[in-house]
């Protein structure tokens, strides 16, 4: 009623309360349909490709200030960054070197790992020392002692073979005597016929050899020798060497077999001590006189 | 000195639009979070004032529409801003010509309540729409907003002041 009667001048649309309720339940609708079904995607999508240039331009400034602030990045600013840079390449590589040798050590110790299992677990993983100083002995000392249960002539193999037999203890460290150790002797024997032989170490850098076979010995080179655990210190079955050369020479009484050691017993730093308590029949004591003697002595006291 | 004692020149209507895209594109500048806290709502700011000064131009449909754009901009529900900018310009619009009489500190006194229900609109929405709340540190750019009433004022007045001269001659 009112409206028809304004004059022209003071139309003014419609009022300010009426737009409130439009646009306000229009937001209201916008909100539910924007939370509840997610379908405004593709008008967000176009509208904000308008907006664009606005935000170009919000961020053009800023982003233009550090394009000019790089280009004045200072001379010692550029050196002390490529010295730092510098040492942690170097560093970087030593790291690398360092995952190299941490790798072959890993390889080595899960082989080691399936030696161990193969043995019914038992046995004592133990890492070398250092080499024996002595220069005319084949010995290492491994970080395994009596403390952690290693006894003597307990025998130390690589996942190729044997590598020698545990010689002397200290609390904290063992001497492993080598299978090329002069005068060491394993009692062996062929895998491919069984014959038995003795295999004689001749130190450091000499090959192993079978001595007092005779002649006619039927051993060819690459047969494999292994344990024959006749002598109750090395289990049956470990290899030890393999046959490299038989010298039949007519001047003497024996054949030359030289073989080379199975085990790598120079090159590696982890190896095995086996722990295979082997029951062997008691030690002959003479029984006679002791206990007689002590009980004679207990008697009257 | 109150703002209705002065005589103006009419405003442009590019001018009003062109305030607008300032305001947009200060809203977009990416802020760190510190000064973000600070800042006042600009885009509240300006559409507070124009809906106070020029009511024949700014309306309701303005702030409905500028607060879309900004819900775009932030990725925010639809509807956020709509619902806080439209309550707070029709109010002002219902009341422009007692506040135009104001000095701009007394308008200031009455826009800082005014974002502050802004910004407590936004909150509710947000809330209301699944979001925590963030942080007593939301309303610090109430504060700064009044702070910078009278200076925005100036500011956006300063187009339609008649020059020197012509004001001898007037």
């Amino acid at each position: 009623m009112q409206a028809t009667t304004q004059p022209v001048f003071f139309k003014q649309g419609p009022k300010p309360f009426s737009l409130l309720l439009i646009y306000a339940s229009l937001s209201l609708t916008l909100l539910v349909v924007d939370v509840r079904w997610q379908i405004l995607q593709p008008v967000r999508e176009t509208v904000s490709v308008a907006l664009y240039p606005l935000q170009w331009l919000a961020t053009a400034p800023i982003s233009a200030a550090q394009q000019v602030g790089d280009y004045f990045v200072s001379q010692t600013a550029l050196q002390r960054e490529n010295r730092k840079l510098q040492d942690d390449k170097l560093l970087a590589s030593s790291e690398l070197m360092r995952l190299q040798a941490l790798r072959q050590e890993n390889t080595q110790l899960r082989a080691l790992l399936s030696t161990r299992a193969a043995h019914q677990g038992k046995g004592t993983l133990t890492e070398v020392l250092y080499n024996d100083r002595d220069p005319f002995t084949a010995k290492l000392v491994v970080d395994r002692g009596e403390s952690s249960g290693v006894r003597l002539g307990q025998v130390v193999i690589d996942p190729q073979g044997v590598v020698g037999q545990v010689t002397r203890l200290q609390p904290l460290t063992a001497e492993v005597t080598l299978v090329s150790n002069k005068g060491h002797t394993v009692p062996v024997q062929v895998v491919r016929n069984g014959v038995r032989a003795v295999l004689y170490g001749l130190g450091p850098e000499n090959p192993l050899e079978v001595h007092w076979m005779p002649l006619n010995a039927d051993i060819r080179s690459d047969d494999v020798l292994v344990t024959s655990g006749i002598d109750g210190t090395y289990p049956p079955g470990l290899p030890v060497a393999r046959v490299k050369r038989v010298d039949r020479n007519a001047g003497s009484a024996f054949a030359r077999i030289s073989c080379e050691p199975a085990a790598d017993i120079d090159k590696h730093r982890f190896l095995l001590i086996l722990d295979e308590r082997r029951d062997q029949p008691a030690r002959p004591v003479e029984q006679a006189a002791k206990p007689a003697r002590r009980g004679a002595h207990k008697e009257p006291a | 000195m109150p703002v209705s004692s002065q005589l103006l020149k009419p405003v442009k209507r590019s001018f009003i639009v062109f305030t607008f895209i300032v305001a947009l594109t200060l809203a977009l500048i990416p802020w760190g979070p510190m000064v973000r806290a600070f800042l006042p709502d600009f885009v509240a700011l300006t559409l507070l004032y124009w809906c106070m000064n020029q009511p024949r131009h700014v309306g309701v449909g303005w702030a409905f529409w500028l607060a879309m754009l900004l819900d775009i901009a932030d990725g925010n529900v639809f509807g956020q801003h709509g619902l806080a900018y439209c309550a707070t310009s029709w109010f002002v619009l219902g009341r422009h010509r007692q506040l135009g009489m104001f000095p701009l500190w007394q308008q200031a006194l009455y826009v800082a309540p005014l974002l502050l229900a802004n910004q407590l609109i936004m909150l509710l929405v947000r809330m209301a729409t699944g979001s925590g709340f963030p942080g007593w540190s939301y309303f610090v750019g109430t504060l700064s907003g009044a702070l910078l009433w009278p200076l925005l004022s100036q500011l956006l007045q300063a187009p339609q002041r008649v020059d020197k001269p012509a004001e001898i001659q007037s």
